[in-house]
């Protein structure tokens, strides 16, 4: 087991890029190799001993027996476990934009707030995030129509706009609220909301699960009532209490599957 | 600067040499017959020489690649590189930026490339985007095919008032030749509608496609432009289309032929796309057979094939109504513009999947295409960039016509699926093209074809525009080899243009402004200034930008090569 810790000394107001320094690449690195690293800086390249202190302790022989500890704010850190397959990264406060996009394998923990696009393209693996994230978490890249394929994404605090937008696998757990349009274009996969959603998720959806445990503010014209369902089963979690089911987004031919809490959600019946 | 490149095994179908071990020399930017003993001397002892590539037919710079590169950042970030040499950075797989475009053709060992598609009203962008494309020379074909002035007169028959407005307009716009895409076809999506084949009138104007292109086509000729007409027909991709191709190409056998160095009268562009027999998606078969049948016994035909390179691109094309068709098709997000009183377009991202049936049938058409047409001089290698693919598989697409075990093999291992030879007739051909015959279908053709007098030859006097491949031909077997000849054509150990060497060893070691070729009629004066006044009310009343902005100005093309024709000679 290895143990790689850098703690931050000195915040960039320029982003830094961290998609060079995941597990699957610097398992065989030890200490001077960090100190010889130069991490990309907007358009140029700076000693990584400029903004951190590094430690490495224990050996590895692959990435997944690699644990990264990032101490401190790296809210100006983009693409934190970008293309990750294996092992785990732990961030002790935020991350920038970017975290755990394309990942495959392996975990992060943000014990912070994430930027947008976390979890961007998701693979496979596990993305936690302890606080809130914005806009296009578990997304596509911009102008694609294939988004987060599969992994999960646990979500405590609360998710910006489009979460899980071309969702086409996996898994997205929300504790906290949602804002617009969560399940924009998914075909497949499931997400599930515990707090409140502003308005309109699952827009031009055309297959897959979303389940909404608090209050939604307004439904889109494209679902359609099917029944109040009792203890849904969906993926093969079960939900107690009774879900008001709808059918969307009807505009596009959609086949999916809308779960709102009938509780909290009354008028709407 | 005198060279001489030394004891390559030359490739020149113009002249005659295919496969003869000897020197080409070259001075100041232009082939010679013999240089003195201070040349520098290029050692390329029994590699391949030939004329650089000359691409007929692609889509690289205009606004419909602008658009393209900003609705589809998914494909901009694939080919990514950073700044190297002298080469600044590159992005881009299908629609590639204007610098990685020029690089990409330069490793290829290509100098010249034809713009297909040129909007007359965004030929100032078009220009703009080909001086920031290095290395190539670009030909630049104006839309003529939907135009509100020549859909009138040719309904009225009035050949001259074409000829001299193609004669004004390809100043205007700086134009090389006609371009016809989907004659009548785009103008009736201007109504919501389409046409088929070649008799079906559009609305208002109540002119057909056969009228359109006669017309063009007789206009052409009296003009004696070094191009003939290039047409996309229609029906492009419908199941079924190969007798509108066959009837539009049989349309025009009568106009006799007015240009020195072309054989054909008609151009037929991506003939792969209207070479489809059958009713619908269901049942449909090959008509490769019927299209090459006619190209084989008809001699004022050329074309090229728009050959399916089985990847994920960006389909462009000024075909407004089919690119409609696509998207309701595969369901992927869809660009569409109306250009005024000229043309439109559309845009749509395809997957050419292997695993797909459509693809794989498409696949085989092509090169069907290929193998049944009998004469090289009367077919060009593309893939109608970026429509069937991106044009840096040229150099597989070649590895495909030299090994037809490679074909077997694509089709025996699941590469492509079982409608790529039960649907063709690819499965019966066992044709291999020799290197000579390479040579032909990347340069001598259509450099023939587009009547250049500089260039796609090694004769003394024409341009140095050369390019070594780092194989030697009497050593490799390309049927058992098309890895290796995939990677010698796709690296270049020289390109050589207007004398400079441009990429060694597969690097771009130069970077040069791009020329561009256009057309300037002479002689028709005259007849140019009458036309304009007929014209210029309808103009002002109907385009939405003045004339004086609407003209391409000379500092548009800083690098101008100019081909004066005297009209009727
Ligand atoms: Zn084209």
């Amino acid at each position: 087991m290895k143990t790689i810790t850098l703690t931050l000394k000195k915040k960039s107001p320029i982003a830094l890029e961290f998609d060079e320094l995941i597990p699957d690449k610097v398992f065989d690195w030890e200490k001077v190799d960090f100190e010889k690293y130069q991490v990309p800086v907007g358009n140029r390249r700076f000693p990584l001993t400029d903004y951190f202190d590094i430690e490495v302790e224990g050996d590895a022989a692959g990435p997944e027996e690699v644990k990264m500890i990032l101490d401190g704010d790296f809210g100006r850190v983009k693409y934190i476990g970008c293309k990750m397959g294996a092992g785990e990264i732990i961030v002790n406060g935020d991350a920038d934009l970017h975290c755990g996009a394309e990942m495959e394998g392996g975990k992060i923990t943000v014990n912070g707030n994430a930027e947008s696009y976390a979890g961007r393209e998701m693979k496979g693996g596990e993305l936690e995030i302890m606080g809130n994230t914005r806009e296009f978490c578990g997304c596509s890249y911009i102008g694609d129509w294939r988004g987060m394929s599969g992994g999960k994404i646990t979500l405590h605090g609360s998710a910006g706009k489009q979460l899980g937008e071309c969702l086409s696998g996996g898994e997205i757990y929300v504790k906290g609220d949602c804002d617009i349009l969560a399940g924009i274009h998914m075909n497949k996969g499931f997400i599930q909301i515990d707090g409140d959603v502003t308005r309109w998720p699952g827009g031009q959806m055309k297959n897959g699960n979303i389940l909404v445990k608090g209050k939604l503010g307004i439904l889109l014209e494209g679902f359609v009532y099917d029944s109040v369902v009792a203890d849904p089963v969906i993926d093969g979690k079960s939900f107690s209490g009774k879900y008001i089911k709808y059918n969307g987004d009807i505009a596009v031919n959609g086949k999916g599957n809308l779960y709102l809490n009938a509780e909290k959600n009354r008028e709407f019946l | 600067m005198e060279y001489i490149l030394k004891n390559g095994i030359v490739y020149d179908p113009a002249n005659n040499i295919a496969g003869e071990k000897k020197d080409v020399m070259f001075k100041d930017g232009k082939i010679v017959e013999q240089v003195s003993s201070d040349a520098k001397v290029l050692d390329v002892t029994d590699k391949i020489v030939m004329p650089a590539g000359v691409d007929p037919h692609a889509h690289i710079a205009g606004p419909k690649l602008v658009v393209g590169r900003i609705y589809r950042p998914e494909d901009s970030r694939k080919g990514v590189t950073s700044k190297k040499g002298v080469c600044r950075s590159e992005s881009g797989f299908s629609i590639p930026s204007c610098p990685a475009t020029g690089y990409r053709y330069s490793r290829m060992g290509y100098g010249t490339v034809t713009e297909a598609a040129v909007p007359p009203l965004e030929a100032k962008h078009t220009h703009e985007e080909i001086m920031a494309i290095p290395n190539v020379d670009v030909t630049p074909l104006p839309l003529f095919g939907n135009n509100w002035f020549v859909l009138q007169w040719a309904k009225e028959g009035k050949i001259d008032e074409i000829a001299a407005f193609v004669a004004s307009w390809l100043r205007i716009v700086k134009g090389y030749g006609i371009k016809i895409v989907n004659p009548c076809g785009t103008e009736a999506w201007g109504w919501g509608g389409n046409v088929h084949g070649i008799d079906d009138p559009v609305p208002y104007f109540d002119v057909t496609a056969r009228e359109v292109v006669r017309a063009l086509a007789q206009a052409n000729e009296k003009l004696g432009l070094p191009h003939s007409i290039h047409v996309h027909p229609n029906d492009l991709g419908h199941p079924g289309n190969y007798p509108t191709t066959v009837n539009t190409l049989d349309c025009v056998k009568d106009i006799a032929k007015n240009g020195s160095k072309r054989n054909q009268t008609i151009h037929l562009t991506h003939a792969q796309f209207h070479s489809y027999a059958g009713t619908s998606w269901r049942d449909v078969e090959s008509g490769a057979k019927e299209v090459a049948d006619y190209i084989n016994n008809n001699k004022h035909v050329t074309c090229d094939i728009g050959q399916v390179t089985l990847d994920e691109t960006t389909t462009m094309t000024a075909d407004g109504p089919m690119e409609f068709d696509l998207h309701e098709l595969n369901g992927l997000k869809w660009a569409n513009k109306d250009i005024e009183l000229e043309t439109g377009s559309g845009i749509v991202p395809f997957i050419y999947s292997g695993k797909a049936p459509v693809p794989s049938f498409q696949w085989g058409v092509g090169l069907e295409l290929f193998l049944r047409i009998k004469d090289p001089w009367q077919v060009c290698l593309t893939t109608d960039h970026p429509n069937a693919g991106p044009f840096i598989r040229y150099p597989r697409i070649i590895s495909w016509l030299m090994s037809n075990e490679r074909r077997q093999e694509m089709m025996d291992n699941g590469e492509v699926r079982v409608w790529s030879y039960k649907r063709t007739g690819l499965g019966t051909l066992d044709r291999e093209y020799d290197f000579n015959e390479i040579a032909t279908i990347t340069r001598a053709s259509a450099a023939k074809i587009y009547g250049y007098q500089d260039r796609g030859e090694l004769t003394p006097g024409y341009n140095a525009d050369i390019a070594v491949y780092d194989i030697n031909p009497n050593d490799i077997d390309p049927s058992k080899e098309p890895a290796a000849i995939e990677h010698a054509f796709g690296n270049a150990m020289y390109t050589i243009k207007d004398g400079q060497i441009l990429v060694k060893d597969g690097e771009v070691v130069k970077v040069v402004p791009s020329h561009t070729i256009w057309t300037d009629v002479k002689g028709f004066e005259e007849q140019e200034k009458t036309v304009m006044e007929e014209v210029m009310p309808t103009f002002r009343r109907f385009y939405t930008v003045k004339f004086e902005n609407y003209q391409v100005q000379d500092h548009f093309t800083p690098n101008p090569i100019v081909t004066e024709v005297q009209a009727g000679k």
